[in-house]
């Protein structure tokens, strides 16, 4: 039944052609995401920053900047660093508006892929993270920072032995690459799912008696359509938060 | 669905020296770096900070408004209890104007029940007085009378006239004695 189904080859599915330039400078689809990343927020900030000359009540766009604004301050910056961590709120949101945007491709017609769903994008930010994180801990407490890191204080003095190999690991190797393959392989899982669901309707359609099932298939994909929508969103505010937890862990290591 | 997967693999396997879908490209990570790092300037120089000062002008005048109008609440309370003392205060003093306008009354209608009887009493007794003087006048006249009659009758049965003061005594005596035998 499926032998005459065609998936894309893989290189269809996760590389992109140039569209201009080349070598390190090659734009291709996954920059033009980066681009509208970038471009989308700052146009939504400036356009609602205008309306308050002559409004300070927010109605429309300005609901929408300020619902991202409380959302990180509130539910990303608050629970995780407490409120001397407000510093961090351009970070934090930018990070999650250029997340949440990238991701969106994948659900957005003529898209249909999310950018993140490249290794780029999740390793520049896991990278980010890892800095300003050790910068963070650096500037709150010193170099005392990579000693309350190694050598969590409350843990008896033998099992350092084994703790601290255990932190350095997960601390400062892992952390930057378990973020960034977090997102990135939950955001090519969804891409994959999506077009297996897309391929089968297809065939299905195409495929004699058996086009009677593929409003099943085609169900399916516009069920996983949303849930892609849900994890879009879930896999921005995670990678934040996950960001603002390292973030106070290191200004506040007793915690 | 598991065919087409271990297609997928399958022919990722194939072409694995020429294309990795973990592998991040040069080109990705450079745009990737750029954009995110312009998102974030712009967002801390110039798209936040008129955000933020806007949405803290905001709390402020909220603020401001609810203690504004916490204020004007405790005045209109305020207000209000001096109102109801005003009310109560009224109230009293009405009772007790309605209290004295009362017993007033009570006493000037005390004064005039007691006038009202003194001069009934004092009419009914002139009443009376008039009353016994008439019966006295009567009972005068009738003794004259019935002395006569009976000085009269007397004479008659003596054949020879008598003497009528002496009747008149004689009646009156009778008179007086049957007056107090009653």
């Amino acid at each position: 039944m499926f032998a005459a189904v065609e998936f894309p080859p893989i290189e269809n599915i996760v590389e992109w052609p140039t569209w201009f330039g080349s070598g390190a400078l090659a734009f291709n689809k996954i920059a033009f995401m980066g681009f509208i990343a970038f471009i989308l927020p700052v146009l939504l900030f400036l356009i609602a920053s205008s309306k308050y000359k002559t409004r300070l009540v927010p109605k429309g766009i300005q609901n929408v900047v300020e619902s991202s604004v409380d959302f990180v301050e509130k539910q990303i910056i608050l629970p995780t660093i407490g409120p001397d961590g407000m510093g961090y709120l351009p970070l934090l949101l930018s990070m999650f508006l250029f997340i949440f945007i990238g991701n969106l491709f994948e659900i957005i017609p003529t898209a249909h892929m999310p950018a993140n769903a490249r290794m780029a994008n999740p390793l520049v930010l896991a990278l980010i993270t890892y800095v300003v994180f050790i910068g963070a801990g650096l500037k709150h407490n010193g170099p005392k920072y990579f000693v309350s890191a190694l050598f969590p204080p409350g843990v008896p003095k033998a099992l350092y032995v084994l703790v601290t190999p255990i932190e350095l690991i997960s601390t400062f190797l892992v952390r930057p690459f378990s973020l960034a393959v977090r997102l990135f392989a939950n955001m090519l899982a969804g891409h994959i799912l999506l077009i297996t669901f897309s391929v089968l309707t297809i065939s299905l359609v195409g495929g004699g008696i058996l086009a009677i099932i593929s409003p099943f298939s085609f169900g399916m994909l516009v069920a996983f359509t949303g849930f892609e929508f849900m994890v879009a969103f879930l896999q921005a505010y995670i990678f934040t938060l996950l960001t603002g937890v390292y973030i106070g862990g290191a200004i506040h290591p007793a915690h | 669905m598991l065919a087409t997967l271990s297609a997928l693999l399958a022919e990722a396997a194939e072409k694995k020296e020429t294309v990795n879908p973990v592998l991040p490209t040069t080109n990705e990570i450079v745009y990737g770096a750029i954009f995110f790092v312009l998102l974030l300037i712009f967002m801390w120089a110039v798209c936040l900070p008129p955000i933020k000062k806007a949405m803290r002008q905001r709390d402020e005048q909220v603020q401001a408004d609810l203690e504004a109008a916490e204020r004007a609440n405790a005045e209109a309370e305020q207000v209000r209890r001096d109102y109801d003392a005003t009310l109560a205060e009224a109230r009293a003093e009405a009772a007790r104007i309605v209290e004295e306008a009362r017993h007033a009354a009570d006493v000037r209608r005390g004064e005039l029940i007691g006038a009202v009887e003194t001069e009934v009493a004092a009419k009914r007794q002139a009443a009376l007085a008039e009353l016994e003087a008439q019966r006295a006048a009567a009972l005068g006249d009738l003794r004259d009378e019935v002395a006569g009659i009976a000085a009269q009758a007397a004479s008659q049965v003596v054949q020879q006239p008598l003497d009528a003061a002496a009747q008149r005594s004689v009646v009156d005596e009778y008179v007086n004695q049957a007056i107090a035998a009653r």
